[in-house]
């Protein structure tokens, strides 16, 4: 009774924790689903109908509450967002996991409790400095506000920090959601601590230690790119000379480049003008260097395809006279206008 | 930490952390309990906005506020309740910015305020389409600033009132398993509302009504329970809100025979006419034939694919999701669905029942500023002042009442009751009995209601009462056991159920959301300008009446 429509037949293997046992198994399962069903809706029929003890966490089922973070296939993903007919259709029979870098408490169910501490230690809330409120609403630019507004739509999912690279080597880095946290109020007008959050942010485990993978950004489900957030805090690092960090002073590169070209580095283009797949086979290579090296990913300097191309970003960045992580703002902006 | 608090939230939506925040700011000891992560709660899923009369975008004052609200209530409201929250409202709207809410900004850099349905002038305030996301986040950073206690994954299950007084409540611990009670001086719910009651919703699993049904439980009134909103364009099937911003944009609504029915209801108003009304003429439309499916079809297509990318983008992604409709090139199904509960826990103006020590705010209560029908952005608004409001007369009650204690045989009996759950081999899952609660709720305590319809879903209601004697948990662990929380979120579902029943039929008048066309089509203010009230008295449902608090505004006509 879970609504009409034609039915569809959906095979699936999950990957069961029992922790009482201590046993992980994956399990092939078989279920008669409506059509329209996600694959949140799939496990519903499979712990209403199958077995019970099948433990994941769901609320919202429209893609805003963030309790649904699995994997699928190996990649994160939010439940209620992944259509089961084109999977099915497709004759995939596909295999779900808990998200990864965070510890599995049962079945798909993970422990965000490092999660959470993390985006605590990042002081996540506005300090305006005032010892007095204003009477009203502090007064602010639509366009002043712009520069946090894909910050602001982080669900808290951790679909990025599953799959974050540097986490993997490095537990303790801040990760792609804290840090996306970090910048949210960083670029806000109305936070009076900037300063001190980057100095916090540029120690160890912080900004310089992402890899810059991108997988974060490739896998937030919200289009909340925390790279760039980083990207964003490490122009705003670097403008305020905050270089202190040896990872930053390791970074000549980095700094040579945002001294030259202001915040627009080819580097941070990579992925949006090469496409995707090319620059994680770039990433796997400069990662292997990283490691070896424990330098940041040396990104070749110019690598943009269309060198016309960054130029003319370039161009209507700086006519817009923005710096730092505004700049980086309107950039993406302009490169939007030019993909279309 | 100690489980002995001065003030204890159970939940942790906008009402929940805003008590809680208000609580610690009067110095109590406060803790949250939440059946999921604070920022999980559905009060996140709210898109449209929050009303204040801020004048930014025109001339307005809360008194205009407070009277839009009376009328949209369809008089039901009680107005001392609607004065209030309409005169704190833009205070506690100003707070919220000054503690980092990103609000959309006029040209002048101050909140953006948009024209919503059946309002005088533009007082919804918004973040984009994403209001309710932004308000959750923003709480929940207050709340990690104060460092405030939360009992996360805590399914509180049963209050506990010795004397009198409410001293605590017993919780499932989901995580690690077993029960455990938590004392408090004070206890506030702010739980929610329960639109999963109906099988389409535009609310989240976790909206059962757990804090009314616990409420109901301890002789508290559950007020209005009969007024359920039901929100015109959910998407078919599965009740997914499909924004009121899409009629704004010129969306039209069709009948099977592709017509813009709203031409013989609200010829003037057409697609922008008020909820309920489009809700009454979709739901005449399928009834007489002339749906698809049992739904209508909202088309977008003549707004042309860029306006849809660039304007509707979010309702785009849901239609696809959620429909496999593209609205480019298809119109999206929707249909009637439940959407808000205006009854709730009976409260006065500080979110105090009939019990001491026992309050109540959000969704979960009803004050009631809503009446019969709630203004779009008038929800999260009193769930910010009246959160507020009872955050802070809980922690003045708890320092004047002497320390609380929930007893450990209190404990322990709830320890067997849930034991004989878990023990049970044999019987029923949960689902079937879930499943069809909601189809025939929804197919009998709907948009319309008759009397012998509702009095049939009365006895529904406790066959299925009696299915659920024998219903099985088949997790029988103590680590993330969501399998026996959901089982006892289906009793609370039950109980509730039973409570609309007497009142539903007993107000034998159509008014706001409980639209009677074949038997009562008229509103009766002689006899309904009262509240019905629902208690349980050993173990039997009892309807009392309360007069409706009128301090300025005589019944009117509700035309627009
Ligand atoms: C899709 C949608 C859109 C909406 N849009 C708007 C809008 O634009 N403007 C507007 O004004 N209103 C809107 N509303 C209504 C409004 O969002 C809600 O009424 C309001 O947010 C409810 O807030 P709350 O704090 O009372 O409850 P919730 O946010 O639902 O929080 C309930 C809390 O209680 C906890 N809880 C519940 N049961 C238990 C238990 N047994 N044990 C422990 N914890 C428990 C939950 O974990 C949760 O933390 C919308 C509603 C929906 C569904
Ligand atoms: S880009 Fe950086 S933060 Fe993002 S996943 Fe890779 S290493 Fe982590
Ligand atoms: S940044 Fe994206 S993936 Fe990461 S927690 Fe936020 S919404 Fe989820
Ligand atoms: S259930 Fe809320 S994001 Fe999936």
């Amino acid at each position: 009774m879970r609504g009409k429509g034609a039915e569809l037949q959906v095979k699936l293997r999950i990957q069961r924790f029992d922790p009482a046992v201590g046993d992980r198994r994956l399990v092939p399962y078989d279920v008669e689903v409506p059509e329209w069903a996600t694959l949140l809706d799939v496990l519903d029929i499979v712990k209403d109908t199958v077995d019970g003890s099948l433990s994941f966490r769901k609320s919202c089922r429209m893609m805003i509450c963030g309790s649904c973070g699995m994997r699928m296939d190996g990649r994160a993903i939010l439940a209620c967002r992944e259509r089961m007919k084109p999977i099915v259709n497709a004759g995939h029979v596909p295999t779900i996991s808990p998200m990864g870098n965070m510890p599995i408490i049962k079945d798909l169910v993970v422990d965000m409790g490092p999660f959470w501490q993390k985006i605590r230690q990042m002081k996540p809330w506005l300090d305006p400095g005032l010892a007095e409120s204003p009477e009203k609403e502090n007064l602010h630019s639509q366009a002043a506000m712009e520069p946090i507004q894909k910050e602001a739509l982080c669900v808290m999912c951790g679909c990025c920090v599953s799959e974050c690279n540097s986490m993997e080597s490095d537990p303790e880095f801040l990760g792609p959601a804290a840090l996306a946290k970090g910048f949210r109020l960083v670029g806000d007008p109305r936070d009076a601590k900037g300063i001190e959050r980057l100095e916090g942010y540029s120690g160890e485990h912080g900004i310089w230690d992402c890899t810059r993978c991108y997988f974060c950004n490739e896998r937030c489900p919200k289009g909340v790119d925390p790279r760039d957030a980083i990207a964003k805090l490490g122009a705003e690092a670097i403008g305020q000379g905050i270089d202190r960090d040896p990872g930053a002073r390791h970074a000549n590169w980095f700094v040579h480049s945002a001294k030259t070209t202001g915040w627009l580095r080819e580097t941070e283009l990579v992925p949006k003008t090469q496409g995707l797949v090319e620059t994680i086979k770039q990433t796997k290579f400069a990662l292997s260097l990283a490691r070896r090296g424990k330098v940041p990913t040396p990104f070749p300097p110019h690598v943009a395809k269309d060198v016309n191309e960054s130029r003319s970003l370039y161009d209507i960045v700086k006519k817009q006279g923005r710096s730092g992580a505004a700049g980086i703002v309107q950039g993406e902006k302009a490169l939007r206008k030019l993909e279309h | 930490m100690s489980k002995v608090h001065d003030v204890l939230v159970i939940g942790a939506g906008c009402a929940g952390m805003r008590a809680a925040i208000a609580a610690f700011d009067q110095g109590a000891d406060v803790a949250l309990v939440s059946k999921i992560h604070p920022v999980r709660s559905h009060s996140g899923a709210a898109e449209g906005g929050i009303n204040a009369a801020l004048g930014n975008a025109s001339e307005d004052d809360p008194e205009q506020h407070a009277f839009d609200t009376v009328k949209g209530s369809d008089w039901l409201g009680d107005q001392d309740a609607i004065e209030v929250l309409c005169t704190d409202a833009a205070a506690d709207v100003y707070e919220l910015e000054h503690w980092g809410a990103v609000f959309s900004r006029d040209e002048s850099g101050r909140i953006a305020q948009r024209p919503f349905g059946a309002a005088g002038a533009p007082r919804t305030a918004y973040a984009a389409d994403i209001t309710g996301h932004v308000l959750i986040h923003v709480l929940y950073e207050q709340v990690m600033k104060r460092g405030i206690f939360t009992y996360e994954e805590y399914f509180a299950w049963r209050l506990v009132v010795e004397e009198g007084r409410c001293v605590g409540v017993i919780c499932w611990d989901l995580l690690n398993g077993g029960v455990q009670a938590i004392s408090s001086k004070t206890v506030i719910l702010a739980t929610g509302g329960a639109g999963r009651l109906y099988v389409g919703t535009t609310n989240a699993y976790s909206c059962t009504g757990d804090g009314m049904a616990m409420a109901l439980q301890v002789g508290v009134a559950l007020k209005d329970m009969e007024m359920m909103q039901f929100h015109p364009t959910t998407l078919s099937p599965t009740g997914v809100l499909i924004t009121e911003g899409c009629r704004g944009e010129g969306a039209y609504l069709l009948n099977s025979e592709s017509e813009r029915f709203l031409k013989d209801y609200a010829p003037k108003a057409m697609e922008l006419a008020s909820r309920d009304v489009i809700s009454r003429a979709e739901q005449t439309e399928i009834d007489q034939g002339r749906g698809i499916d049992g739904d209508v079809l909202l088309d977008l297509r003549h707004l042309g694919g860029d306006r849809i990318r660039e304007r509707l983008h979010g309702t785009r992604e849901l239609s696809m999701v959620f429909a496999g409709v593209d609205p480019i090139d298809d119109p999206i199904p929707v249909r009637p669905g439940a959407h808000y509960h205006m009854g709730g826990v009976d409260t006065d103006l500080w979110g105090l029942t009939s019990v001491e020590g026992l309050y109540a705010a959000g969704e979960a209560a009803c004050v009631s500023a809503h009446g019969a029908n709630r203004l779009g952005g008038n929800a999260l608004m009193e769930t910010i002042t009246y959160g507020r409001r009872s955050g802070k007369a809980a922690s003045d009650a708890a320092r004047e009442l002497p320390a609380a204690e929930v007893s450990e045989a209190a404990r322990a009996d709830a320890g067997v009751q849930i034991k004989a759950l878990l023990d049970r081999s044999d019987g029923e899952r949960p689902h079937g009995i879930r499943d069809e609660l909601a189809q025939t709720m929804h197919e009998n305590f709907g948009v319309f209601r008759q009397e012998e319809q509702m009095l049939e879903q009365g006895r529904i209601i406790e066959r299925l009462r009696e299915r659920y004697q024998r219903v099985v948990v088949d997790d029988k662990g103590s680590t993330f056991n969501n399998d026996l929380t959901q089982a006892l979120e289906l009793e609370f579902l039950i109980d509730l159920a039973a409570c609309m029943i007497p009142a539903g039929v007993g107000r034998t008048e159509s008014r706001g959301a409980h639209a009677r066309p074949y038997d009562y089509p008229d509103r009766d203010d002689e006899n309904f300008m009262r509240h019905t009230m629902v208690t349980k008295q050993d173990g039997e449902l009892k309807l009392d009446w309360a007069p409706v608090r009128v301090t300025k505004w005589p019944p009117g006509e509700r035309t627009y």
